[in-house]
């Protein structure tokens, strides 16, 4: 009997060579090895780094060129040279591309491309999107995939990904750009995709859910061996393990990316080590994909005229009013206004009006914020921004503002005395409606007042809506156009 | 939505950053606000948070000042 049990042994060993049989027909390898990952998250547009982790990533390939290359998302959105090429969140695509991403995971910015755009970059990335919790409309032509098998060095390596839904039940971006898509729970999600960790050795969960909901997942799902993490921008230092499952992430920018090495002996993971590897700071740079990031950062699409101003503006309060009408009609609302720190520069001359000239215009990247006020609010909210921006009463689109001040010794505006709010043609405003009022997020916050609508980010940072503004415009004209009258009373 | 600074509720739109929340809450506690940019955030379990990261309901950062 035990002869015939050997050979038995002696035979199973022969037809399945190293391997061992487990969970379905899926046959598991029966050696040791390492599995390196290099992860980034929260990436947004950082192009000058990505010489950097180039760098970094070739170092490693010479160690172990199986090296797994993953983002966790949010690969754009942050910087002008990125998101506002020719084709926007390109640049990004391409240096991907070349250090050899093999997938990203969807973060919530990448709604930040309409669907026609989402579509197109996704067909230029030489790499997948995995997301099994988002499911476009057929015609959308969005292509993404709910996991991926790799197989790294004989070991099967399955990579779920998944993406962060806010209170609606979708990502935090432009809600028009999510039409025709659809988002699962993470958490039905993962349950549903659970029967993978039986046709697998490694199963690692792509997340763009955030540190916190990354623990939780790990808290319930202990079937994962790690959870590349992003979306809250944590540093974790290396590793942690929760539950028994490696969780990483990374500020954001590219600062930091983790090396992660899984030891895997007999079809199971038996080892986790991560550590994080330096790359905003580092010197080491791929001289090739610095080449490719200097073309891109002489970005043409910033020459771009978006309109023509027929006659040129002369003063703060004309440019402040053209931000604040892009911030109304934009948006939708009835009311726009901006900090006067926030326009840039006072003068510009008739002619051409290009994406460069937004851009230092309002070049803070600030995102826009969409309230519900009455009139009373409105008021506190802009004498509290006065305060805040160093006495400078703010520029408002849709109505008009009458100020009484004090004066300091230097006849400066001290106090706000009176105020009184007008709509463009002249009517009080109606004290039993609420306004839909658009403003940039700086604004908005340091403009601290009682209201009951904290309200909402739009989706958008302002200078995006004002490039959009201005190419539906084609022409512009602001001379003498005035929304403030200020007085100085003794 | 409400989001704690250093124990401290702060009131804020949905869809504010870390840069959000510590502004509101250094204008209301008039510290300064010019060195801003370099204040090192943690968020509850003491990570390091950059100030782009997004905040929702509830959560709750530190700051030296």
């Amino acid at each position: 009997m035990k002869k015939i049990l050997f050979f038995f042994a002696i035979l199973s060993f022969l037809t399945i060579g190293c391997s061992q049989k487990k969970g379905n027909n899926y046959v598991r390898p029966s050696y040791k090895t390492d599995i390196h990952i290099v992860s980034a998250n929260d990436m947004h547009g950082a192009i000058e780094n990505m010489p950097m982790l180039a760098a970094a990533v070739d170092s490693l390939r010479a160690i172990d060129k199986s090296l797994l290359v993953l983002s966790a998302g949010d690969n754009r959105t942050g910087n002008p040279l990125n998101d506002l090429y020719t084709i926007p969140a390109f640049p990004m695509v391409a240096l991907m591309n070349y250090i050899g991403f093999d997938a990203s995971t969807f973060g919530n910015h990448e709604f930040d491309s309409d669907q026609p755009l989402l579509e197109k970059l996704i067909n230029l990335s030489n790499f997948p999107y995995i997301c099994a919790n988002t499911f476009a409309d057929t015609e959308l032509g969005i292509q993404n995939i709910p996991y991926k098998f790799f197989d790294v060095k004989g070991v099967k390596v399955c990579v779920l990904g998944v993406v962060q839904l806010g209170i609606q039940g979708t990502p935090d971006s432009n809600p028009d750009h999510l039409k025709g898509i659809r988002f699962e729970s993470v958490e039905e999600t993962i349950n549903k995709y659970l029967y993978l960790r039986d046709q697998c050795d490694v199963f690692i969960l792509l997340s763009h859910i955030g540190y916190e909901d990354d623990c939780a997942m790990a808290e319930k799902f202990p079937q994962f061996d790690l959870i590349v993490g992003g979306h809250t921008h944590t540093q974790i230092e290396g590793g942690e393990l929760h539950n028994g499952v490696l969780i990483t992430q990374n500020v954001n920018k590219l600062q930091r990316v983790t090396h992660t090495i899984l030891t895997v002996e007999n079809g199971k993971v038996t080892g986790k080590r991560a550590e994080n590897i330096e790359i905003a700071t580092s010197k080491n740079k791929n001289p090739f994909v610095a080449q490719i990031v200097e073309k891109f950062s002489d970005n043409p699409e910033l020459q771009r005229v978006l309109a023509v101003a027929t006659a040129p503006f002369s003063t703060y309060e004309e440019l402040g009013l053209l931000m604040c009408d892009a911030l109304k009609e934009m948006t939708h609302s009835e009311i726009g206004f901006t900090n006067m720190g926030g326009v840039r520069y006072d003068t510009h001359p008739k002619g051409d009006f290009t994406v460069d000239d937004v851009l230092r215009l309002d070049p803070f990247g600030n995102g826009v914020v969409i309230m519900e006020l009455t009139p009373k609010e409105i008021e506190d909210m802009l004498i509290a921004c006065f305060y805040a921006d160093r006495n400078r009463f703010p520029y408002t689109s849709g109505i008009k503002c009458d100020i009484e001040y004090t004066a300091n010794k230097n006849n400066e505006p001290e106090k706000v005395v009176k105020l009184t709010l007008t709509t463009d043609d002249g009517q009080p405003l109606d004290p039993n409606k609420k306004y839909k009022v658009a403003g940039n997020a700086y604004a908005v916050t340091v403009s601290d007042s009682p209201r009951e609508d904290e309200g909402r980010e739009f989706g958008s940072i302002s200078s995006d809506l004002l490039i959009k503004f201005l190419t539906e415009k084609k022409q512009i004209n602001y001379s003498g156009r005035r929304c403030l009258t200020e007085h100085i009373v003794k | 939505m409400i989001v704690k600074v250093n124990n401290q509720e702060v009131r804020i739109f949905k869809g504010a950053s870390v840069k959000h929340a510590l502004l509101r809450y250094i204008l209301r506690v008039k510290a300064d606000v010019s060195n801003i940019e370099k204040l090192q955030v943690k968020d509850r379990k003491g990570h390091q948070l950059d100030q782009d990261a997004p905040l929702k309901e509830g959560d709750s950062i530190t700051v030296n000042l």
